[in-house]
């Protein structure tokens, strides 16, 4: 283990390099990410006092109030870019269904049984849809909370309730998804960055997407 | 904050509030009986704290303004109904109820912007105010109003400058008829009662008194004729801090906290216990 060379070195001289994101994909999805965490950090100085500390740190509870909203706006605008590129790519068919009902299996590492996953697998597309429906409602209730002054008692009532429960439903699914992208999937996080993976990684991650590629 | 007046509670805070010393709770009482609708109220409310008016349009009313609003903290609610074929015109004043379980100060998520004091006043500190508008939403009176211009929300301070020097309140000071009274809540709460005991043997069977037990009681308290109606005074029959606020501040809180660290603990278990998902073939980083 002591003489493990850095992925990168290694591979590009062994190993064939295939593009797994283009640079419009990624510029989207980093977008979509700064977006998401703004909106996040100073959603949460508003949720619990015992982190209206955040607040300090993007210019205190005044400038918090006044531009969370303006996370949120940008987040969806890119949101919506990410949702027109990929929502076709992101469809569940029958193996990812099966896939999902084996999901456990897949967290513990035994594959056993597990559907081939194509270029995003069914946990990736799940999470996308998640964080379209769960995003959608955050859009909705953010905009009645924005005005408070001139949105009806009802839908205010109704917002200050469902704008949190979104937003922990997304905010678990992006814990989820950092983890994934980062410590538990080795690889992955470079394929959103420099956006390439290595050919064992694709067969071996995403094997119908990579016979797809070979077939090209 | 630490050199005002003793706090029962602090919107925002963990902890809460310092230790109270006093005892005593102060309290407003309307009598609106003896109300004549003269508005000398809302006068002194904006001479004392310095408002200026903007005069709205005539809506064939004799009341001020459609509603409270940033700068107008004291309005006398103007009502027309009519009962047995005989029109009945009831006015009472409305403003901050300075409740005793406030639901602006549950709502707020601005350390200190809410504070209700160890006397029962339920004050805004606008320099702690981030104008996010959840006490507007947190009130089951529709009190607070938000500055279009300051992003800062206003209501009564019950004239908490005026009190904590021994002072009644303005709009107390000024009333013609005595329908106003200020002092501490037990004995206003008596007061409302021996007045209303008066109204029923003068032939007011449905006198009562207005305090609402679903803020826990208000510190500002009404003798109502109709007390069976309040909604005809412009007073919400039940007010009650609305039950998603209630869950939002409370439930939902832990359980939204135990989730997202339950989320990344999770994580890292995962981590520890079954380790990367590697490629499946050995020559994937490793030499």
């Amino acid at each position: 283990m002591a003489l493990k060379t850095p992925a990168s070195r290694q591979t590009a001289s062994t190993e064939t390099r295939i593009i797994r994101f283009s640079t419009a994909e990624r510029t989207v999805h980093w977008a979509v990410a700064l977006a998401f965490l703004y909106a996040t950090l100073t959603g949460l100085a508003l949720w619990s006092p015992r982190l209206f500390w955040l607040s300090a740190i993007f210019g205190g509870g005044t400038t918090v109030r006044a531009w969370h909203p303006w996370g949120g706006v940008l987040f969806a605008l890119f949101f919506a870019v990410m949702f027109r590129r990929w929502n076709r790519q992101m469809r569940l068919d029958g193996d990812d269904r099966r896939w999902l009902r084996l999901a456990h299996r897949y967290a513990v590492h035994d594959e056993s049984g597990l559907p081939e996953a194509g270029r995003f697998n069914a946990g990736q597309k799940a999470l996308f849809w998640m964080q379209a429906s769960s995003g959608s409602l955050l859009l909705l209730t953010g905009l009645v909370l924005w005005w408070p002054e001139i949105m009806p008692r009802l839908l205010r009532e109704i917002s200050v309730l469902i704008h949190p429960i979104a937003a922990v439903v997304s905010i678990g699914g992006l814990i989820i998804h950092v983890y994934m992208g980062t410590a538990a999937v080795p690889g992955a996080f470079r394929g959103m960055t420099q956006g390439w993976v290595t050919s064992e990684w694709a067969a071996s991650h995403h094997s119908k997407w990579y016979r797809e590629i070979r077939r090209r | 904050m630490t050199t005002g007046p003793d706090l029962k509670a602090i919107s925002a805070t963990p902890g809460g509030a310092a230790a109270t010393t006093r005892s005593h709770t102060v309290a407003k009482l309307i009598d609106t009986t003896t109300c004549i609708g003269c508005k000398a109220c809302e006068v002194a409310c904006q001479e004392w704290n310095n408002q200026q008016f903007t005069i709205g349009n005539f809506a064939g009313t004799y009341q001020t303004l459609p509603d409270l609003t940033h700068s107008f903290w004291n309005l006398i609610k103007f009502n027309e109904s009519e009962q047995d074929g005989q029109p009945v015109w009831l006015m009472a004043k409305y403003q901050c109820m300075h409740c005793v379980d406030p639901g602006c100060l549950r709502a707020c998520p601005a350390p200190g912007a809410i504070v209700q004091n160890a006397n029962g006043i339920v004050d805004f500190n606008q320099d702690q105010c981030i104008g996010c508008g959840y006490c507007m939403t947190g009130c089951p009176f529709d009190v607070p109003k938000l500055n279009p211009i300051t992003k800062k929300v206003h209501k009564c301070t019950l004239c908490t400058d005026r009190v904590s020097v021994g002072l009644e309140p303005a709009c107390i000071k000024a009333c013609p008829t005595n329908c106003l009274s200020f002092g501490t809540r037990e004995d206003l709460l008596r007061k409302a009662e021996t007045r209303v005991d008066a109204l029923k043997e003068d032939g007011r069977p449905q006198a009562g008194i207005y305090n609402p037990e679903g803020v826990g009681g208000t510190h500002v308290i009404y003798v109502l004729a109709q007390a069976d109606q309040p909604e005809k005074y412009g007073l919400p029959k039940d007010p009650r801090i609305p039950w998603t606020v209630a869950l939002w501040k409370g439930p939902l809180k832990w359980a939204g906290n135990a989730l997202l660290l339950g989320g990344i603990l999770g994580a890292f278990l995962h981590y520890l216990r079954y380790g990367p998902k590697d490629s499946g073939k050995p020559a994937d980083g490793i030499d």
